[in-house]
């Protein structure tokens, strides 16, 4: 089974580390996975919920509302993307045991993760003080857009408050070249939320 | 599995905590599977037991015509908790949290679940939700039925956003159990437990288990927003600000299809390991029921529109939905002629549970026909709404479902106790149920066909002779069930002694003592074949020592 | 194999004995659902020329579900009495060891397969027929309020709230939608119901063919009273009867619309509007509450789309035909209605001209 062909593929075979960590990798990844489908779909219920409304024959935006401001957004977009791919060469540097290159690299994720997140802050100040579009006032427009954008900026902040954890827990020692799945799933979960970004921008902005 | 062939041996099979010894540890925040499995037992049942105290409310005010036992207000109100506490607090979690964790974990040969924590977390949230739940009586519980359609739901009193958050919380605790089911089952197989070797009970959790996880979400998110439109005003479903009362439709029946299936795929495997045993017979047709499973499982998420005939999808959008709806009798017919072919041949024990089992196939077949009228669309334009829905679903719920977790219940209690239930009270038991169930729900076919509309407190008095008919019967199956309780409370402490298998039972759960020890096997079989071949040895090797004295594994010390 | 104290596989004559029976009372039961006059036990007349079809189909249905639960339950029966173990038996008796038979198997997949297929042509023609819109019937519009229907016809200001009369044989398109939740509109006797959805429209279509007062019941919960929504009527009449109802109606209500301020008659010069500039104000002003989008679309107020050339809303909300001189005034002068309040020229800040502007857009939009 799966736990035997792990066992084949590269550093790992050389007996450095134990059958019950490969093992219970194994568990955990497959675990982290199904986690990350049904937060997939949690996502996808809302929008289809978006998409349902916005179908719903009234014109979009609704009359009132102006187009959101693509470009913003899109510079916005580069930083999470230029982020997720800091957390790719973050983990890449661990496996080879580049570690300052890794901290570094973190480190990065986490600045331009933050700086999504103030882009997003600005853009939420701006849509309701300025443009006076809220959550609650400006009918199925405010109301999928906020929950939407709102519900990914909280998984964004969730990603920076978990990357931070991984950068104090790796400096502590708690990760070695061998050991690392915690860095596995800070990256897995980190793309993913890129992922959802991209769905986002497009139904949003693009559509 | 080539543990043997892994370089250092010493993987999850043979790493063994220790018991822990305290009785807060071990029974309370345990985190052993069989405990875990126990605690959704009865916790499902303290729950089965309100909810069907408020099920007597509905039929005690439906005695009359003109009601009067309760105010149309608490009638909205009771059956509104009455169907959700059935579905989400007592055959969900009986059946996934309760049977799943009991059961599957021994039956391919595992120490525990994948993720021992998350299911202790799982539980705990259950019981907490339905406190919430129920403490929505005390703010004015939600009125709306367990669908709580929007707006009359937006309209409700302060405990429909309880009822909403509870939900919520019921279902995070499904996701996380579908997860924890699906890496165990993947995972966790003993050597040689090969997918086509894997008890049916598993492959009913494995269907379901993806269910768990899907559904529940989306689900979660109906349930969020509707939340978030009666506190906070954001609109999706209020047509006065634009949002559509039929979105909520679709996103709850998204979930709330699948979750049907959720509530009948477990209570299959029950069957299919019950209906075997008692026959002394292999199963009919192995692959074909576990491979329908999965079919059903799939195709359970492209019917849920039947449930909005009426509400104004375009017409030309029902029809696929009713033509895959159709589709499900095909798998679901080969599940049931199968089981009937298992019985042709055998040599049948009446025990209790294979009553109650043999009691499913007549209930379940009855109500899922029903369910392939419902789904033609000329006569659900007629039905949706009626009692003959209600007469559907309680066929599969109650038919189904319910005595699939009665069947369950005497079938495995020996090895939750190490005690056997009276089979005497169990077989007044079945027969009070059976008699008493027909009673109740069969009239409410024709109730439904003459025109009387459901969530009703007052009704037309030309139905009251059947609803008395049965109001009497369910007095009838309620004493049934009070048989059954007692019957728990009394064999409990003066059962027979039950033995590691009393019903010569060949999965693996019953080589092992009764009630298991802690880590369940002392040395991880091995398996060479299906469970069900009556005419062959046993198909484990490694089990000599399971029933001996012979000193429990080492265990891997405090980590 | 070993077949340890196994029997053969063989099916015995009691089995062919039983299947015959089973066959018989499956008959029989065919028969009965065909011969008994179920839904004259029932109460529930046809009122309509779909009730039939959809009666034709319950009966199969019945019928044929009947028939195979027969054998289901038949041969579980049958079984549960042959192969139980008896106290001549050894303990460890045992079964005989089959473990599939792929042509069995074949075939109760094949035959309930072909089963769908049947059942899925037949629902289907009769679905076609049921939402089949007639090309120039009858429009009646019926709202569901907390607990009680209201009706409105053609040329009838107002709406009428007690019985709801239609003529037989005359084609019916019935619209439905809601004042405030969902509520249902389900007439037993004509086998067919739909939601009343706030926000949104939705249709039924028959043609009476009973002479008869029938139930109108919901059967979406809509509140406290849900279960006393069932008191208002269906009346079929013959056409003469029909006439003089309406009529009696549409001189009854023309006195009471006098009493109220005519919204017929606006003072504007419809001549001088100007499409381009009516779209351009429509968007600026009109498009919070309605869609350019069909009747039934509803956003606040109803779709404008074709308000003026619908034929199967060839009213307005109001009850004054759908012609741009009622058009505008209701523009002019507001209406409130079932679906909330359309404003009045001051509140939208609408000039003659923009009135007359806006009315020559929407009479090009069909
Ligand atoms: C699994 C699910 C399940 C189960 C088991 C049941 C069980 C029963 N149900 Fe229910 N029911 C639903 C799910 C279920 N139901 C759902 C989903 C709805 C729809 C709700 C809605 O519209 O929103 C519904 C609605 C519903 C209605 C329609 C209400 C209406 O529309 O107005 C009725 C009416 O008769 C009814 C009756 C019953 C009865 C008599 C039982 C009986 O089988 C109950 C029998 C059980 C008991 C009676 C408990 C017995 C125990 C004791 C009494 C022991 C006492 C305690 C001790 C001393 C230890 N149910
Ligand atoms: C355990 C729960 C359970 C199960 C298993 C099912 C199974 C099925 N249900 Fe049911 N259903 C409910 C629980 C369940 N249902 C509930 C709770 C509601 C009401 C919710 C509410 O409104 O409150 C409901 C409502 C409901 C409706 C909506 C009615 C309405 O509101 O208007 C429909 C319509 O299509 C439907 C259809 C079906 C079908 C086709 C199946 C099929 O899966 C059944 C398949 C089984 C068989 C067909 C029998 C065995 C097969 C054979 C012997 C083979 C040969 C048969 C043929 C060829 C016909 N169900
Ligand atoms: C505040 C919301 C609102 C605004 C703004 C509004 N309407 Fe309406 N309108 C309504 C409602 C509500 C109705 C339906 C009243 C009823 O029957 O209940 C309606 C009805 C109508 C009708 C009759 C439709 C029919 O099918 O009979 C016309 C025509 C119409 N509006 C045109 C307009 C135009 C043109 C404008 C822009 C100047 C406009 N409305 C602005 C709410 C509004
Ligand atoms: Cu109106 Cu129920
Ligand atoms: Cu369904």
């Amino acid at each position: 089974m799966a736990v035997a062909s792990i066992t084949q593929g590269g550093h790992d075979s050389h007996g450095e580390i134990d059958q019950l960590y490969i093992e219970t990798r194994e568990l955990r990844l497959q675990g982290f996975l199904l986690f990350l489908v049904s937060d997939c779909v949690l996502f996808s219920s809302f929008i289809f919920a978006y998409l349902y409304l916005r179908n719903s024959g009234q014109g979009w935006p609704p009359a009132g509302i102006n187009r959101l401001d693509v470009a913003f957004a899109a510079v916005n977009s580069v930083v999470l993307f230029g982020s997720g791919a800091t957390m790719h060469y973050a983990l890449e540097n661990w496996k080879h045991g580049n570690f300052m290159k890794f901290a570094w690299m973190l480190i990065f994720t986490i600045v331009l993760g933050v700086g999504f997140l103030c882009g997003q802050g600005y853009e939420y100040t701006n849509l309701i003080f300025h443009d006076h579009v809220s959550w609650w006032g400006s009918g199925i427009f405010g109301a999928s857009f906020f929950t939407l954008t709102g519900m990914h900026g909280f998984h964004v902040f969730v990603g920076v408050c978990y990357l931070t954890v991984l950068l104090l827990q790796s400096a502590g020692g708690v990760y070695t070249k061998d050991k690392y799945f915690g860095l596995t799933a800070g990256t897995l979960y980190w793309h993913f939320v890129d992922v959802i970004w991209v769905v986002l921008f497009s139904i949003f902005y693009l559509l | 599995m080539a543990i043997a062939a892994a370089p250092h041996g010493g993987g999850i099979a043979d790493h063994i905590h220790p018991e822990p010894q305290s009785f807060v540890r071990r029974y309370v925040f345990s985190i052993d599977h069989k405990i875990i499995g126990i605690q959704y037992i009865i916790t499902g049942f303290v729950f089965f037991v309100l909810a069907g105290l408020l099920a007597e409310t509905i039929r005690i005010q439906l005695m009359h015509a003109n009601g009067g036992f309760v105010s149309p207000q608490t009638y909205n109100e009771v059956y509104s908790i009455h169907g959700s506490t059935m579905v989400w607090l007592v055959v969900i979690p009986l059946l996934t949290g309760g049977f799943g964790n009991l059961v599957f974990p021994l039956q391919i040969g595992a120490r525990d679940v994948a993720f021992p924590w998350l299911n202790m977390l799982s539980y705990w949230i259950f019981p907490i939700a339905g406190l919430m739940l129920f403490s929505s009586f005390l703010m004015g519980a939600p009125t709306a039925g367990w669908t709580e359609y929007p707006p009359i739901s937006l309209e409700g009193q302060a405990g429909t956003s309880m009822w909403a958050a509870a939900i919520f919380l019921v279902g995070v605790s499904s996701t996380l159990t579908g997860i924890n089911f699906v890496v165990t089952i993947m995972k966790m197989r003993a050597p040689g437990m090969t997918f086509t070797r894997m008890p049916l009970f598993c492959w009913g959790q494995f269907a379901t288990a993806p269910l768990l996880m899907i559904a529940t979400t989306a689900l979660a998110a109906a349930l969020a927003a509707l939340f978030m439109e009666r506190q906070f005003g954001v609109p999706f479903f209020d047509p006065t600000k634009g949002g559509s009362p039929v979105l909520w439709q679709h996103m709850f029946w998204f979930y709330s299809h699948p979750a049907v299936y959720i509530m009948i795929l477990p209570a299959f495997g029950i069957v299919s390991e019950v209906l075997p045993t008692f026959s002394r017979k292999p199963i009919f047709g192995y692959k074909l029921i576990a491979f329908s499973s999965m079919a059903i499982a799939l195709a359970g998420f492209m019917v849920w529109a039947h449930h909005m005939f009426t509400s104004g999808l375009a017409p030309y959008l029902q029809l696929p939905f009713m033509v895959i709806t159709f589709v499900i009798a095909v798998p679901t017919g080969i599940k049931i002629f199968s089981w009937t072919a298992t019985l042709w041949g055998g040599k049948i024990h009446y025990t209790t549970a294979m009553l109650f089992a043999m009691g499913f196939l007549v209930l379940f077949t009855l109500g899922g026909i029903t369910g392939i009228f419902l789904a033609a669309i000329p006569f659900d334009l007629h039905l949706h709404g009626t009692y003959f829905v209600v007469a559907h679903f309680h066929y599969v719920l109650v038919g189904g479902s319910l005595m699939g977790i009665f069947s369950g219940m005497y079938y495995w209690f020996p090895k939750m106790s190490g005690r056997l239930l009276s089979e005497k009270l169990g077989k007044w038991h079945f027969w009070l149920f059976f008699i008493g169930f027909n009673g109740t729900f069969l009239p409410m076919h024709w109730l439904g066909l003459e025109g009387m509309p459901r969530w009703v407190s007052t009704y037309d008095p030309q139905f009251q002779f059947w609803n008395q008919f049965a109001s009497i019967s369910s007095f009838v199956m309620t004493a049934g069930i009070l048989l059954f309780f007692a019957n728990i409370l009394y064999s409990i402490r003066f059962g027979k002694v039950a033995g590691a298998n009393p019903w010569g039972a060949r999965t693996l759960e019953w080589q092992i003592p009764s009630p298991p020890h802690y880590y369940n096997f002392k040395h991880i079989p091995t398996v060479y074949g299906l469970p069900y071949d009556f005419s062959q040895p046993l198909p484990y090797r490694g089990l000599e020592d399971e029933l001996n004295d012979t000193p429990p594994p080492v265990a891997a010390g405090a980590h | 194999m070993v077949e340890k104290n196994a029997p053969a596989v063989r099916l015995g004559r009691g089995f062919w004995i039983v299947t015959a029976v089973l066959a018989i009372l499956a008959i029989a039961s065919i028969v009965f659902w065909y011969v008994a006059p179920i839904y004259r036990w029932m109460h529930l007349p046809v009122a309509i020329a779909t009730a039939k079809q959809v009666d034709q189909l319950s009966r199969f249905m019945l019928a044929t579900g009947s028939a195979l639960y027969i054998f289901v339950v038949g041969y579980i029966v049958y079984f549960a009495i042959a192969f139980r173990v008896r106290k001549s038996d050894p303990p460890d008796a045992i079964g005989i060891q089959i473990h599939d038979n792929h042509k069995l198997e074949f075939w109760w997949t094949v035959i309930p397969a072909a089963f769908v297929v049947l059942l899925s042509v037949l629902s289907i023609k009769i679905w076609y027929e049921i939402t089949l819109a007639p090309s120039n019937g009858l429009v009646v519009e019926a709202i569901g309020h907390k607990w009680y229907y209201t009706f409105r016809y053609p040329q009838v200001n107002g709406e009428i709230t007690n019985a709801m009369h239609l003529p037989i044989g005359v084609p019916v398109t019935l619209n439905l939608t809601s004042a405030d939740v969902i509520h249902s509109f389900w007439v037993p006797a004509m086998r067919l119901k739909n939601d009343m959805v706030p926000g949104l429209v939705t249709q039924i279509h028959f043609t009476p063919t009973r002479i008869g007062t029938y139930q109108i019941i919901c059967t979406q919960f809509c509140g406290i009273d849900h279960s006393l929504m069932h008191q208002q009527r269906f009346v079929i009449d013959s056409q003469a009867n029909y006439q003089k109802w309406y009529h009696a109606w549409q001189v009854k209500n023309a006195k009471v619309s006098n009493a109220l301020p005519s919204t017929s008659g606006a003072s504007v010069n419809l001549a001088a509007g100007d499409v381009a500039a009516g779209k351009a104000l429509f968007a600026q002003k009109c498009t919070a509450c309605h869609a350019m989008a069909p009747f039934t679309t509803v956003k606040y107020g109803p779709g404008l789309l074709d308000v003026l050339h619908d034929p199967t809303h060839p009213n307005l909300v109001n009850g004054q035909p759908a012609n741009p001189a009622d058009a505008a005034a209701i523009l002019e002068k507001g209406y409130t209605g079932t679906m909330g309040s359309m404003p009045n020229a001051v509140t939208n800040g609408l000039s003659s001209q923009d009135i007359a502007n806006l009315v020559a857009y929407l009479n090009s939009m069909k």
